[in-house]
Protein backbone atom coordinates (compact mmCIF):
# COMPACT_ATOMS: atom_id res chain seq x y z
CA UNK A 1 0.00 0.00 0.00
CA UNK A 2 1.60 3.02 -0.91
CA UNK A 3 1.23 6.41 0.94
CA UNK A 4 1.25 9.97 -0.12
CA UNK A 5 1.15 12.93 1.69
CA UNK A 6 -0.17 15.63 -0.38
CA UNK A 7 -0.21 19.85 0.44
CA UNK A 8 -2.55 20.74 -1.47
CA UNK A 9 -6.32 19.75 -3.19
CA UNK A 10 -4.48 19.84 -6.72
CA UNK A 11 -1.63 17.76 -5.48
CA UNK A 12 -4.50 15.23 -3.94
CA UNK A 13 -6.40 15.07 -7.87
CA UNK A 14 -3.26 14.87 -9.82
CA UNK A 15 -2.11 11.95 -7.28
CA UNK A 16 -5.43 10.20 -7.66
CA UNK A 17 -5.58 10.83 -11.20
CA UNK A 18 -1.81 9.18 -11.68
CA UNK A 19 -3.19 5.97 -10.11
CA UNK A 20 -6.28 5.65 -12.21
CA UNK A 21 -7.18 1.99 -12.68
CA UNK A 22 -6.27 1.14 -8.64
CA UNK A 23 -8.27 1.74 -6.26
CA UNK A 24 -6.55 4.57 -4.15
CA UNK A 25 -8.33 6.43 -1.14
CA UNK A 26 -8.10 9.34 0.60
CA UNK A 27 -7.47 9.27 4.47
CA UNK A 28 -7.71 11.96 6.93
CA UNK A 29 -8.48 10.91 10.37
CA UNK A 30 -8.29 8.06 9.44
CA UNK A 31 -10.81 6.95 12.15
CA UNK A 32 -12.98 4.40 10.24
CA UNK A 33 -10.75 3.82 7.14
CA UNK A 34 -7.62 2.83 9.37
CA UNK A 35 -9.90 -0.04 10.95
CA UNK A 36 -11.73 -0.91 7.69
CA UNK A 37 -8.23 -1.46 6.21
CA UNK A 38 -6.90 -3.40 9.16
CA UNK A 39 -9.79 -6.24 8.76
CA UNK A 40 -9.84 -6.34 5.17
CA UNK A 41 -13.08 -4.49 4.26
CA UNK A 42 -11.03 -2.21 1.83
CA UNK A 43 -7.93 -2.69 0.12
CA UNK A 44 -6.63 0.97 -1.50
CA UNK A 45 -3.40 -0.11 -3.49
CA UNK A 46 -2.69 4.00 -2.63
CA UNK A 47 -3.65 6.39 0.81
CA UNK A 48 -3.49 10.08 -0.07
CA UNK A 49 -3.08 11.82 2.93
CA UNK A 50 -5.63 14.69 3.01
CA UNK A 51 -5.23 16.08 6.75
CA UNK A 52 -2.46 18.42 5.98
CA UNK A 53 -4.17 20.61 3.51
CA UNK A 54 -4.80 23.87 5.00
CA UNK A 55 -7.57 24.86 2.14
CA UNK A 56 -9.71 21.83 4.23
CA UNK A 57 -8.96 22.98 6.91
CA UNK A 58 -11.01 25.48 9.26
CA UNK A 59 -14.50 27.44 9.76
CA UNK A 60 -15.05 30.36 8.20
CA UNK A 61 -18.29 32.74 7.82
CA UNK A 62 -19.08 33.86 4.48
CA UNK A 63 -22.04 35.68 3.11
CA UNK A 64 -23.26 32.53 1.65
CA UNK A 65 -23.09 30.98 4.91
CA UNK A 66 -20.92 28.86 7.25
CA UNK A 67 -18.02 26.84 5.35
CA UNK A 68 -16.70 23.81 6.94
CA UNK A 69 -13.46 22.76 5.52
CA UNK A 70 -13.99 18.86 4.99
CA UNK A 71 -10.55 17.90 7.28
CA UNK A 72 -11.61 19.88 9.97
CA UNK A 73 -11.24 17.94 12.96
CA UNK A 74 -14.23 17.24 15.06
CA UNK A 75 -12.42 18.52 18.29
CA UNK A 76 -12.11 21.91 16.37
CA UNK A 77 -15.89 22.17 15.91
CA UNK A 78 -16.46 21.47 19.33
CA UNK A 79 -13.37 23.89 20.42
CA UNK A 80 -14.58 26.54 18.61
CA UNK A 81 -18.24 26.11 19.79
CA UNK A 82 -16.74 25.80 23.28
CA UNK A 83 -14.52 29.17 22.82
CA UNK A 84 -14.85 31.87 24.72
CA UNK A 85 -16.42 34.07 22.79
CA UNK A 86 -19.52 31.30 21.95
CA UNK A 87 -19.61 33.17 18.62
CA UNK A 88 -18.54 30.41 16.18
CA UNK A 89 -21.75 29.75 14.16
CA UNK A 90 -21.95 26.30 14.49
CA UNK A 91 -25.42 25.58 15.02
CA UNK A 92 -26.60 23.35 18.02
CA UNK A 93 -27.46 20.45 16.80
CA UNK A 94 -23.84 20.31 14.99
CA UNK A 95 -22.26 21.06 18.15
CA UNK A 96 -24.67 18.16 19.97
CA UNK A 97 -23.68 15.36 16.85
CA UNK A 98 -20.35 16.33 16.87
CA UNK A 99 -19.86 15.22 21.03
CA UNK A 100 -21.68 12.12 20.12
CA UNK A 101 -19.16 11.16 18.46
CA UNK A 102 -16.15 8.29 19.70
CA UNK A 103 -13.46 10.01 22.45
CA UNK A 104 -11.97 12.43 23.26
CA UNK A 105 -8.93 10.30 21.27
CA UNK A 106 -11.25 9.72 18.18
CA UNK A 107 -12.50 13.40 18.20
CA UNK A 108 -8.82 14.53 18.21
CA UNK A 109 -8.06 12.67 14.52
CA UNK A 110 -11.74 12.08 13.02
CA UNK A 111 -12.92 15.05 10.70
CA UNK A 112 -16.17 16.14 9.79
CA UNK A 113 -15.73 15.26 6.37
CA UNK A 114 -14.33 11.67 6.64
CA UNK A 115 -17.75 11.20 9.14
CA UNK A 116 -19.65 12.54 6.03
CA UNK A 117 -17.58 10.73 3.31
CA UNK A 118 -17.76 6.99 5.42
CA UNK A 119 -21.15 7.15 4.69
CA UNK A 120 -22.41 5.43 7.56
CA UNK A 121 -26.22 5.83 8.09
CA UNK A 122 -25.30 6.43 12.19
CA UNK A 123 -22.96 8.74 11.35
CA UNK A 124 -23.60 11.49 13.72
CA UNK A 125 -23.48 14.62 11.69
CA UNK A 126 -24.79 13.66 8.71
CA UNK A 127 -28.04 14.06 10.03
CA UNK A 128 -27.60 17.70 11.38
CA UNK A 129 -25.81 18.88 8.16
CA UNK A 130 -29.34 17.28 6.30
CA UNK A 131 -31.60 19.53 8.85
CA UNK A 132 -29.49 22.48 8.29
CA UNK A 133 -29.88 22.41 4.24
CA UNK A 134 -25.78 21.32 4.32
CA UNK A 135 -24.42 21.59 0.77
CA UNK A 136 -21.47 19.91 -0.20
CA UNK A 137 -18.63 21.19 -2.18
CA UNK A 138 -17.19 18.50 -4.60
CA UNK A 139 -13.57 18.67 -6.91
CA UNK A 140 -12.17 16.59 -8.95
CA UNK A 141 -10.17 17.24 -12.31
CA UNK A 142 -13.68 18.77 -14.57
CA UNK A 143 -14.31 21.34 -12.05
CA UNK A 144 -16.42 21.85 -8.48
CA UNK A 145 -20.14 20.78 -8.15
CA UNK A 146 -22.26 21.45 -5.75
CA UNK A 147 -24.51 18.34 -4.21
CA UNK A 148 -27.13 19.00 -1.57
CA UNK A 149 -26.00 16.60 1.83
CA UNK A 150 -29.41 14.73 1.62
CA UNK A 151 -28.60 14.21 -1.96
CA UNK A 152 -24.82 13.13 -1.21
CA UNK A 153 -26.03 9.44 -0.19
CA UNK A 154 -26.73 6.73 -1.83
CA UNK A 155 -26.16 3.88 1.00
CA UNK A 156 -24.20 2.03 3.68
CA UNK A 157 -20.41 3.28 2.71
CA UNK A 158 -21.80 4.70 -0.97
CA UNK A 159 -21.87 8.08 -1.98
CA UNK A 160 -22.18 10.11 -5.15
CA UNK A 161 -18.35 10.39 -5.26
CA UNK A 162 -16.92 9.79 -8.28
CA UNK A 163 -13.54 8.21 -8.25
CA UNK A 164 -10.73 10.90 -7.15
CA UNK A 165 -13.51 13.29 -6.63
CA UNK A 166 -12.56 14.90 -2.84
CA UNK A 167 -15.02 16.97 -0.26
CA UNK A 168 -13.83 20.15 -0.04
CA UNK A 169 -16.03 21.82 2.66
CA UNK A 170 -20.04 21.47 4.02
CA UNK A 171 -21.58 25.04 3.37
CA UNK A 172 -24.28 25.45 6.07
CA UNK A 173 -26.34 28.43 4.23
CA UNK A 174 -27.29 31.57 6.28
CA UNK A 175 -30.65 30.94 5.84
CA UNK A 176 -30.44 28.02 7.71
CA UNK A 177 -28.35 29.67 10.25
CA UNK A 178 -31.06 31.20 11.54
CA UNK A 179 -34.15 29.36 13.64
CA UNK A 180 -32.94 26.70 15.96
CA UNK A 181 -32.22 23.03 15.84
CA UNK A 182 -31.28 20.15 18.11
CA UNK A 183 -30.05 16.59 17.70
CA UNK A 184 -30.66 13.91 19.87
CA UNK A 185 -29.64 10.06 19.87
CA UNK A 186 -29.16 7.06 21.78
CA UNK A 187 -26.68 3.99 22.71
CA UNK A 188 -25.87 1.92 24.29
CA UNK A 189 -23.65 4.06 26.92
CA UNK A 190 -22.91 7.71 27.31
CA UNK A 191 -19.37 7.92 25.88
CA UNK A 192 -17.46 5.75 22.95
CA UNK A 193 -20.87 4.29 21.38
CA UNK A 194 -22.79 4.18 18.22
CA UNK A 195 -25.88 5.81 17.95
CA UNK A 196 -28.39 3.33 18.00
CA UNK A 197 -30.64 6.31 16.60
CA UNK A 198 -30.06 10.02 16.10
CA UNK A 199 -32.37 12.51 14.77
CA UNK A 200 -31.82 16.26 14.04
CA UNK A 201 -35.09 18.70 14.11
CA UNK A 202 -34.35 22.27 12.56
CA UNK A 203 -37.33 25.16 12.38
CA UNK A 204 -38.05 28.68 12.62
CA UNK A 205 -40.67 30.61 14.08
CA UNK A 206 -41.38 34.22 14.12
CA UNK A 207 -41.25 34.40 17.92
CA UNK A 208 -41.79 32.21 20.46
CA UNK A 209 -45.26 30.67 20.44
CA UNK A 210 -45.91 31.53 16.76
CA UNK A 211 -46.36 29.22 14.64
CA UNK A 212 -43.99 26.92 12.73
CA UNK A 213 -42.61 28.53 9.37
CA UNK A 214 -40.66 26.23 8.27
CA UNK A 215 -39.17 22.74 9.60
CA UNK A 216 -36.68 19.94 8.63
CA UNK A 217 -35.92 16.76 10.04
CA UNK A 218 -33.75 13.81 10.01
CA UNK A 219 -32.60 10.49 11.47
CA UNK A 220 -29.53 8.02 10.97
CA UNK A 221 -29.49 4.63 11.67
CA UNK A 222 -32.85 4.52 10.72
CA UNK A 223 -32.60 3.21 7.13
CA UNK A 224 -29.85 2.56 4.62
CA UNK A 225 -29.10 6.45 4.48
CA UNK A 226 -29.38 9.19 6.59
CA UNK A 227 -33.31 9.89 6.08
CA UNK A 228 -34.94 13.14 5.48
CA UNK A 229 -38.66 12.31 7.25
CA UNK A 230 -40.81 14.74 4.98
CA UNK A 231 -44.30 13.37 6.27
CA UNK A 232 -43.80 14.41 9.34
CA UNK A 233 -42.31 18.41 8.65
CA UNK A 234 -45.46 18.94 6.48
CA UNK A 235 -47.62 18.38 8.92
CA UNK A 236 -46.04 20.58 11.14
CA UNK A 237 -45.05 23.20 9.09
CA UNK A 238 -47.07 26.33 8.78
CA UNK A 239 -49.11 25.08 12.46
CA UNK A 240 -48.71 25.76 16.50
CA UNK A 241 -48.70 22.01 17.39
CA UNK A 242 -50.65 20.57 19.80
CA UNK A 243 -50.85 17.28 21.60
CA UNK A 244 -52.61 15.56 19.19
CA UNK A 245 -50.30 17.02 16.20
CA UNK A 246 -47.78 16.10 17.64
CA UNK A 247 -49.40 12.35 18.31
CA UNK A 248 -50.16 12.61 14.53
CA UNK A 249 -46.64 13.27 13.41
CA UNK A 250 -45.00 10.91 16.06
CA UNK A 251 -46.70 8.52 14.44
CA UNK A 252 -45.43 9.88 10.71
CA UNK A 253 -42.22 9.95 12.01
CA UNK A 254 -42.73 5.85 12.68
CA UNK A 255 -44.24 5.19 9.20
CA UNK A 256 -41.56 6.66 7.66
CA UNK A 257 -38.70 5.30 8.48
CA UNK A 258 -37.30 2.21 7.68
CA UNK A 259 -35.54 0.65 10.24
CA UNK A 260 -33.66 -3.04 10.20
CA UNK A 261 -32.89 -5.42 13.30
CA UNK A 262 -28.45 -5.36 13.54
CA UNK A 263 -25.72 -5.78 15.69
CA UNK A 264 -26.64 -2.77 18.18
CA UNK A 265 -30.55 -3.13 18.42
CA UNK A 266 -33.83 -4.66 16.92
CA UNK A 267 -36.29 -2.61 14.49
CA UNK A 268 -38.97 -2.72 17.22
CA UNK A 269 -36.74 -0.61 19.34
CA UNK A 270 -35.64 1.72 16.64
CA UNK A 271 -39.02 2.12 15.74
CA UNK A 272 -39.91 3.15 19.08
CA UNK A 273 -37.22 5.07 20.41
CA UNK A 274 -37.16 7.36 16.90
CA UNK A 275 -40.62 8.57 17.90
CA UNK A 276 -39.71 9.40 21.75
CA UNK A 277 -36.31 11.23 20.50
CA UNK A 278 -38.15 12.94 17.98
CA UNK A 279 -40.42 14.63 20.15
CA UNK A 280 -37.33 15.50 22.52
CA UNK A 281 -35.53 17.10 19.77
CA UNK A 282 -38.61 19.41 18.75
CA UNK A 283 -39.27 20.10 22.44
CA UNK A 284 -35.70 21.17 22.33
CA UNK A 285 -35.97 23.61 19.22
CA UNK A 286 -39.43 24.97 19.57
CA UNK A 287 -40.71 27.84 21.80
CA UNK A 288 -43.90 27.98 23.05
CA UNK B 1 10.34 6.97 4.87
CA UNK B 2 12.64 8.99 7.02
CA UNK B 3 10.05 9.74 9.89
CA UNK B 4 11.78 12.68 11.90
CA UNK B 5 9.64 13.87 15.18
CA UNK B 6 10.02 14.39 18.91
CA UNK B 7 9.83 11.84 20.86
CA UNK B 8 9.39 11.98 24.94
CA UNK B 9 11.49 15.34 24.74
CA UNK B 10 14.33 13.88 22.33
CA UNK B 11 14.44 14.37 18.64
CA UNK B 12 14.10 11.00 16.91
CA UNK B 13 15.42 9.79 12.95
CA UNK B 14 14.00 6.74 12.12
CA UNK B 15 13.38 4.99 8.62
CA UNK B 16 9.86 3.29 8.83
CA UNK B 17 7.08 2.04 6.70
CA UNK B 18 4.35 5.09 6.05
CA UNK B 19 2.07 2.49 6.96
CA UNK B 20 3.22 1.05 10.05
CA UNK B 21 0.77 1.84 12.96
CA UNK B 22 2.33 4.22 15.62
CA UNK B 23 1.58 1.93 18.31
CA UNK B 24 4.02 -0.68 16.32
CA UNK B 25 6.56 1.40 15.42
CA UNK B 26 6.88 2.71 19.33
CA UNK B 27 6.52 -0.90 20.90
CA UNK B 28 7.88 -3.00 18.67
CA UNK B 29 10.77 -0.69 16.49
CA UNK B 30 11.40 2.19 19.46
CA UNK B 31 11.05 -0.70 22.21
CA UNK B 32 8.97 1.68 24.49
CA UNK B 33 6.53 -0.81 25.32
CA UNK B 34 4.67 0.82 27.82
CA UNK B 35 2.07 2.19 25.72
CA UNK B 36 -0.06 -1.19 24.94
CA UNK B 37 -2.30 -2.70 22.64
CA UNK B 38 -6.22 -3.10 23.91
CA UNK B 39 -8.96 -3.46 20.79
CA UNK B 40 -6.56 -2.32 17.75
CA UNK B 41 -9.76 -0.27 16.78
CA UNK B 42 -9.76 2.87 18.64
CA UNK B 43 -12.55 1.82 20.97
CA UNK B 44 -10.66 1.00 23.95
CA UNK B 45 -7.60 3.73 24.82
CA UNK B 46 -4.92 1.13 25.75
CA UNK B 47 -3.04 3.00 23.12
CA UNK B 48 -3.61 6.52 23.78
CA UNK B 49 -0.50 8.42 23.34
CA UNK B 50 -0.17 12.53 23.18
CA UNK B 51 0.43 14.00 19.71
CA UNK B 52 1.06 17.56 20.31
CA UNK B 53 -0.13 17.90 23.80
CA UNK B 54 -3.44 16.16 23.12
CA UNK B 55 -4.40 12.05 23.31
CA UNK B 56 -5.17 10.08 20.22
CA UNK B 57 -5.20 6.15 19.33
CA UNK B 58 -1.93 5.12 18.57
CA UNK B 59 -3.62 2.28 16.60
CA UNK B 60 -5.48 4.16 14.41
CA UNK B 61 -2.44 6.12 13.20
CA UNK B 62 0.01 5.59 10.51
CA UNK B 63 3.52 6.03 11.48
CA UNK B 64 3.48 8.79 8.44
CA UNK B 65 1.18 10.85 10.71
CA UNK B 66 4.12 11.82 13.01
CA UNK B 67 6.29 13.52 10.75
CA UNK B 68 7.11 17.03 12.51
CA UNK B 69 5.33 16.18 15.45
CA UNK B 70 5.69 16.04 19.55
CA UNK B 71 4.27 12.37 20.73
CA UNK B 72 4.30 11.67 24.28
CA UNK B 73 4.00 7.87 25.63
CA UNK B 74 3.85 6.79 29.23
CA UNK B 75 7.85 6.83 28.86
CA UNK B 76 8.31 10.47 28.97
CA UNK B 77 6.54 11.26 32.12
CA UNK B 78 9.52 10.48 34.61
CA UNK B 79 12.08 13.21 35.16
CA UNK B 80 14.65 13.42 32.68
CA UNK B 81 17.50 13.66 35.32
CA UNK B 82 17.78 10.11 35.77
CA UNK B 83 16.39 9.97 39.30
CA UNK B 84 13.28 7.36 39.61
CA UNK B 85 10.94 9.66 40.76
CA UNK B 86 7.53 9.22 39.39
CA UNK B 87 5.47 11.93 37.69
CA UNK B 88 2.71 13.44 40.27
CA UNK B 89 -0.18 11.52 38.53
CA UNK B 90 1.89 8.17 38.24
CA UNK B 91 2.04 8.85 42.23
CA UNK B 92 -1.67 9.68 42.65
CA UNK B 93 -2.28 6.28 40.90
CA UNK B 94 -0.28 4.13 43.27
CA UNK B 95 -1.50 6.17 46.45
CA UNK B 96 -5.05 5.61 45.71
CA UNK B 97 -4.66 2.22 44.22
CA UNK B 98 -6.12 3.32 40.80
CA UNK B 99 -5.00 0.06 39.35
CA UNK B 100 -5.74 -3.39 38.89
CA UNK B 101 -3.98 -5.64 36.03
CA UNK B 102 -2.95 -1.80 34.89
CA UNK B 103 -3.09 -2.39 31.54
CA UNK B 104 -5.22 0.59 30.62
CA UNK B 105 -3.09 2.74 33.19
CA UNK B 106 -0.63 4.30 30.77
CA UNK B 107 -3.98 5.42 28.49
CA UNK B 108 -5.27 6.90 32.00
CA UNK B 109 -2.76 8.71 32.95
CA UNK B 110 -1.79 10.11 29.60
CA UNK B 111 -5.41 11.25 28.80
CA UNK B 112 -5.56 12.26 32.65
CA UNK B 113 -2.24 14.33 31.94
CA UNK B 114 -3.64 16.11 28.47
CA UNK B 115 -6.66 17.08 31.00
CA UNK B 116 -4.88 18.42 33.66
CA UNK B 117 -2.00 20.56 31.32
CA UNK B 118 -5.21 22.72 30.07
CA UNK B 119 -7.42 22.49 32.99
CA UNK B 120 -5.25 22.30 35.91
CA UNK B 121 -8.58 22.38 38.33
CA UNK B 122 -11.60 20.37 36.79
CA UNK B 123 -14.45 18.97 38.39
CA UNK B 124 -15.40 15.69 38.21
CA UNK B 125 -17.42 15.85 35.00
CA UNK B 126 -14.48 17.28 33.07
CA UNK B 127 -12.59 13.92 34.61
CA UNK B 128 -14.93 11.26 33.36
CA UNK B 129 -15.25 13.04 30.12
CA UNK B 130 -11.30 13.75 29.80
CA UNK B 131 -11.26 9.91 30.44
CA UNK B 132 -14.47 8.70 29.09
CA UNK B 133 -11.99 7.00 25.74
CA UNK B 134 -10.11 4.74 28.32
CA UNK B 135 -11.83 1.64 29.22
CA UNK B 136 -11.13 -0.11 32.12
CA UNK B 137 -12.11 -3.60 32.77
CA UNK B 138 -11.11 -3.88 36.48
CA UNK B 139 -11.74 -1.17 38.73
CA UNK B 140 -14.75 0.65 37.77
CA UNK B 141 -12.94 4.03 37.31
CA UNK B 142 -14.08 5.60 41.34
CA UNK B 143 -10.29 5.51 42.12
CA UNK B 144 -8.89 6.16 39.08
CA UNK B 145 -11.13 9.59 39.03
CA UNK B 146 -10.11 9.58 42.51
CA UNK B 147 -6.50 9.68 41.19
CA UNK B 148 -6.53 12.51 39.07
CA UNK B 149 -8.42 14.81 41.64
CA UNK B 150 -5.91 13.97 44.24
CA UNK B 151 -2.93 14.46 41.29
CA UNK B 152 -4.92 18.35 40.65
CA UNK B 153 -4.89 18.96 44.44
CA UNK B 154 -1.08 18.66 44.06
CA UNK B 155 -1.03 15.44 45.99
CA UNK B 156 0.30 12.65 43.96
CA UNK B 157 4.06 13.09 45.18
CA UNK B 158 3.74 14.60 48.62
CA UNK B 159 4.15 13.19 51.49
CA UNK B 160 0.34 12.05 52.10
CA UNK B 161 0.93 9.75 49.25
CA UNK B 162 3.85 7.63 50.63
CA UNK B 163 1.59 4.72 51.67
CA UNK B 164 0.64 3.01 48.72
CA UNK B 165 -3.12 2.26 48.38
CA UNK B 166 -3.20 4.22 52.04
CA UNK B 167 -6.46 6.31 51.13
CA UNK B 168 -8.15 4.07 49.06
Amino acid sequence: MQYRTVKSIEEALSQAASAAGEQTKYLAGGTDLVVQIAEGAVYPAMLIDISGIQALRGMERTAEGLRIGAATTIAEILEAADGEAGESGVPECLVQGARSIGSPQIRRLATIGGNVCNASPCGDTLAPIIVLAGALSLRSGKGRREVPAEEFFLGPKATVLQPGEILEYILIPSSHLEGRCAFRMIGKRNAQVISQVNIAVWLKQAEPGAAIEDIRIAAGSVAPIPLRLRKAEELLRGSVPGEPLLQTAQRAVQEEIRPISDVRTSEEYRRSVTAALFRDALAGTLEA
Amino acid sequence: MLLEFELNGKQTRIEAEPTLRALDLIRDVLGLTGTKEGCGRGECGACTILVDGQPVNSCLLYAAKLQGRSVTTIEGLTTEDGSKELHPLQQAFVSEGAMQCGFCTPGMILSAKSLLDRNPDPDREAIEEALSGNLCRCTGYGKIVKAVQRAAAGGGGGAAADQPGGSG
